[in-house]
C-alpha cells in the first residue's frame, strides 16, 4: 500500500483485484500486466500489454466472414509453437486440422469436446490452472453454454497460473462473462485478397471495442492469408508490403484455406 | 449396484493358519496326519487345526484333544504358537483390507470379501483373483477362491477350486451348482446329517427337491435353514471386520445423504483432512480409496460402495488429492442414502521431492498439461479431451477421417 492509501481504499482495491483479476486497478506508471505475445506486432501494440493479457479473459468477435475465426485460430497456431494450447469447442464442429494448416504444432494442442457446458468449463479451468499458454474457447451461443459461476472460476484459474484465454464466436456474452472480459477486439472485413482469380486471403480491420488495459478505440489493419490445398499458395513475401502503412508486414506468413469466419 | 442386484461374495479358502505355521516350522510334516492343539479352556484342551489325513479319520476342529488322540493315534501332535498365529492373522487381514473395506475373517481358514460394492468396471473374476493375489503376496498363502451370491455358495465354490484358481457361480445358478454337494458339508448339526443320510438324502440336490414344509416337519427350524442352504439362499450375514486404515479420514453424515452433488460438496474438506494426516506422518499416498457407507439392507447386511485409484505420482497436498477424489466420487453411484464417507491412503510412500502443480506458470510443459488431462479423464471419462494428428495420405476430407484422434 502506497502513501496516502487508507484502509478503505486498500480494501476496495483488493476487492476489485479479486473480482476482475490481478492488475485490474493499477497505479499510474507501473506496467504490471504482461501479455502473451502473438507474434503480430501491431496486434501486440493494440492490446496495450504486448499481446493477449495473461491471467485475463479476452474476446475476439466479428460477424460472418469477418475473419475473426481464422485470426483466432492463427493466434492459437502461433502460440502452439511455443506453449501448450487448449481448444475448448462448445460448438463441436471445429476442425483442429486448421491448426496444422496454419503451421501450428498440433502435438502441442489439446481439443476439448464437452458433453455438457459444465464439463467444458471444468476442463478449461483445470487446464488453465495447469498453465497452458492459451485457452481458446469457441461457442455459438454464449448464454446457453455459460453457467453462472463458470467465468469467475475460469478467471481465478487464469490469475493463478498466468495463462491467457481467448473467447471466439459471435453473439452477445452473458453478463457474468462480459464483466470478466478484460479485452474485446472487433474484427471487420475490408476486402478479399485475390490471386489469379482465386480468393487467397482477406484484409481486415481490428478495433479495440472494450478494454480495461488501455484506451479503447485503437485499431489496426491486417492481411490474412488462407491455407491453400495446392503448393502454389502465395508466400509471405508476396503478400507482405503490398498494403498500406497500417498493414502488418509478414502476417501473410500465417495465413492459409477455409472461408474467413 | 442397485437394490435389485444380487450380492456377490468371494470366499477365500486356505489351510488353517495354525497348520501353515506348523508346516513352516516342520516342512517334513507336510502330507502327514497332524493335530495342532489350541489353548486350554476350562482345563480342557481342544483341537485347533487338523490336516487332511487326520480329518479323514474323523478328527475335527474344536474336538476334545483326548478324543482326537483316540481317533488318530498315529498323528503328530503339536501345540500352536499363539503369538505367531496372531501376527500372521493380522498380516493376512491387512492384506485383504487393501482389496475391499468389506471383509470378514472366518476361523483362520477362510475369509469373505464383498465384491458387489466396487465401482470400477473390473470383472468379477479379476476382482476375486486380486483378493487371492493380495493374500499370496501378503502372507504367502495361495487360497482357492469361490464367488457366489451367498456365503455358503461362495464357500462351496472356494472349496472346489484348486489353490490359486477362481471358481465363479453365476447369479441364479447356485442351486444347480450345489446339487451334487454332499449333505455332510452343510453347516448343520451332525444329527441332522445322519438323519438325512438315513432318509437316503445324500446330496443338496436331493434336499432341494423337497418342500420347505416337509423339511420343517422332519427337522424343525433347521429344516428351513436346510432348504435355503441347498438352494443357495442362506441368510447368513457378513460380519465385517473394520480395520482402522493406516491413514484416513471418516466423516459421518447426519441423516444420510443421497444427492451426489451434496456428497461432492464435502470433497474438498475430505482432501484437506487426508492431506493433514499425510503431513503429520511426512508421507504421501500411493493409492487412495473412497468408501461410501450406507444403511443396512433388508437382510441386515451393511452396505458400502467404494472405488480406488493409484495415481501416477504420489499425492500429498489437498490440491493434488482433490482431482482424483472428485474422479472417485464420479465413479460411485450409491443406491441408498450414504451415512458415512471414508477416504483412505492405502499405500504410504515417500512424498514427491517437489510440489506438483503448485505454481506451474504460463510456460507449463506438455507433461504438466497431460497430467491435468489425465485427471480430467479420470473425473469425466474418456472422450472429453482429444489429441489429434495428421494422417498421412489424405484419407478423407472430413476431420474424423483426415485426422488421427486419440483421447489418451
Amino acid at each position: 500500500m502506497g502513501r496516502g492509501e487508507g484502509p478503505a481504499l486498500a480494501l476496495a482495491l483488493a476487492s476489485l483485484n479479486r473480482r476482475y483479476g490481478q492488475g485490474a486497478v493499477r497505479s499510474g506508471g507501473r506496467a504490471e500486466l504482461q501479455g502473451q505475445p502473438t507474434g503480430i506486432g501491431s496486434l501486440d501494440l493494440l492490446t496495450g500489454c504486448g499481446g493477449l493479457p495473461r491471467g485475463r479473459i479476452s474476446r475476439l468477435r466479428g460477424g460472418d466472414s469477418s475473419g475473426a475465426f481464422d485470426l483466432g485460430l492463427q493466434l492459437a497456431a502461433r502460440v502452439s509453437l511455443q506453449l501448450p494450447v487448449v481448444l475448448v469447442d462448445f460448438s463441436l464442429d471445429l476442425d483442429p486440422g486448421l491448426i496444422d494448416a496454419y503451421h501450428g504444432d498440433l502435438d502441442n494442442c489439446w481439443l476439448v469436446r464437452p458433453r455438457s457446458p459444465a464439463e467444458g468449463w471444468s476442463a478449461a479451468r483445470a487446464l488453465a490452472r495447469a498453465g497452458v499458454g492459451l485457452c481458446l474457447v469457441l461457442a455459438r451461443d454464449w448464454p446457453r453454454v455459460t453457467p453462472g459461476a463458470a467465468p469467475a472460476a475460469l478467471l481465478a484459474a487464469l490469475s493463478e497460473s498466468g495463462s491467457s484465454a481467448l473467447l471466439l464466436g459471435g453473439g452477445p456474452l452473458p453478463a457474468e462473462l462480459r464483466e470478466r472480459t478484460s479485452l474485446e477486439l472487433a474484427s471487420r472485413r475490408l476486402g478479399w485478397e485475390l490471386s489469379h482469380g482465386d480468393v487467397c486471403g482477406m484484409r481486415l480491420e481490428l478495433t479495440v471495442s472494450r478494454s480495461r488495459l488501455a484506451a479503447p478505440g485503437a485499431s489496426c489493419r491486417l492481411r490474412l492469408g488462407f491455407p491453400r490445398p495446392y503448393p502454389t499458395q502465395p508466400g509471405p513475401e508476396e503478400l507482405a508490403g503490398e498494403g498500406g502503412e497500417e498493414e502488418e508486414a509478414g502476417l501473410g506468413l500465417l495465413l492459409a484455406a477455409g472461408a474467413g469466419g | 449396484m442397485t437394490p435389485g442386484d444380487p450380492r456377490r461374495l468371494a470366499c477365500l479358502s486356505f489351510p488353517h493358519l495354525a497348520l501353515l505355521l506348523a508346516w513352516r516350522a516342520h516342512p517334513e510334516l507336510c502330507g502327514e496326519a497332524l493335530l495342532v492343539g489350541g489353548p486350554a479352556l476350562g482345563g480342557r484342551r481342544s483341537v485347533l487345526a487338523v490336516s487332511d489325513p487326520a480329518r479323514a479319520l474323523g478328527v475335527r476342529e474344536g474336538q476334545d484333544w483326548r478324543r482326537a488322540e483316540l481317533l488318530c493315534p498315529r498323528a503328530v501332535r503339536l501345540q500352536a504358537d499363539l503369538e505367531a498365529l496372531a501376527e500372521l492373522r493380522r498380516q493376512a487381514r491387512l492384506a485383504l483390507s487393501g482389496c475391499s473395506p468389506m471383509v470378514e475373517w472366518a476361523a483362520d481358514s477362510s475369509a469373505y470379501v464383498d465384491l458387489s460394492g466396487e465401482e470400477r468396471g473390473r470383472s468379477e473374476a479379476v476382482r476375486a483373483a486380486g483378493c487371492g493375489r493380495a493374500l499370496r503376496e501378503g502372507v504367502g498363502l495361495t487360497p482357492g477362491v469361490g464367488v457366489g451370491q451367498s456365503r455358503f455358495t461362495a464357500w462351496a465354490a472356494a472349496r472346489s477350486a484348486a489353490p490359486g484358481r477362481v471358481r465363479i457361480v453365476p447369479p441364479g445358478r447356485a442351486a444347480e451348482f450345489l446339487a451334487r454337494l454332499p449333505v455332510a458339508q452343510l453347516p448343520i448339526s451332525e444329527a441332522t446329517v445322519e438323519r438325512l443320510l438315513q432318509f437316503g438324502l445324500s446330496s443338496c440336490g436331493d434336499c432341494a427337491s423337497i418342500s420347505p414344509a416337509e423339511l420343517q416337519r422332519q427337522f424343525g427350524p433347521e429344516g428351513l435353514l436346510l432348504h435355503r442352504l441347498c438352494r443357495g439362499q442362506d441368510p447368513a450375514r457378513l460380519e465385517v471386520w473394520h480395520q482402522p486404515p493406516p491413514c484416513g479420514v471418516r466423516r459421518v453424515l447426519a441423516g444420510g445423504v443421497e444427492d451426489a452433488e451434496s456428497l461432492r460438496f464435502g470433497a474438498s474438506e475430505l482432501a484437506q483432512g487426508l492431506a493433514q494426516e499425510l503431513a503429520l506422518r511426512g508421507r504421501a499416498a500411493g493409492r487412495i480409496r473412497l468408501t461410501l457407507r450406507g444403511e443396512e439392507d433388508g437382510g441386515g447386511d451393511p452396505r458400502a460402495w467404494w472405488s480406488e485409484v493409484a495415481p501416477p505420482l504420489p499425492l500429498a497436498s489437498a490440491g493434488d488429492l482433490l482431482g482424483p477424489l472428485l474422479g472417485l466420487f464420479g465413479r460411485i453411484h450409491p443406491s441408498s442414502p450414504v451415512q458415512a464417507v471414508e477416504l483412505e491412503a492405502l499405500e504410504l510412500v515417500a512424498p514427491p521431492r517437489h510440489q506438483e502443480g503448485l505454481w506451474p506458470g504460463p510456460g507449463a510443459g506438455r507433461e504438466t498439461v497431460q497430467r491435468a488431462v489425465d485427471r480430467l479423464h479420470d473425473r469425466f471419462g474418456k472422450g472429453l479431451v482429444w489429441r489429434v494428428g495428421i494422417r498421412p495420405g489424405h484419407p478423407g476430407d472430413v476431420p474424423e477421417e483426415r485426422l488421427a484422434w486419440s483421447s489418451r
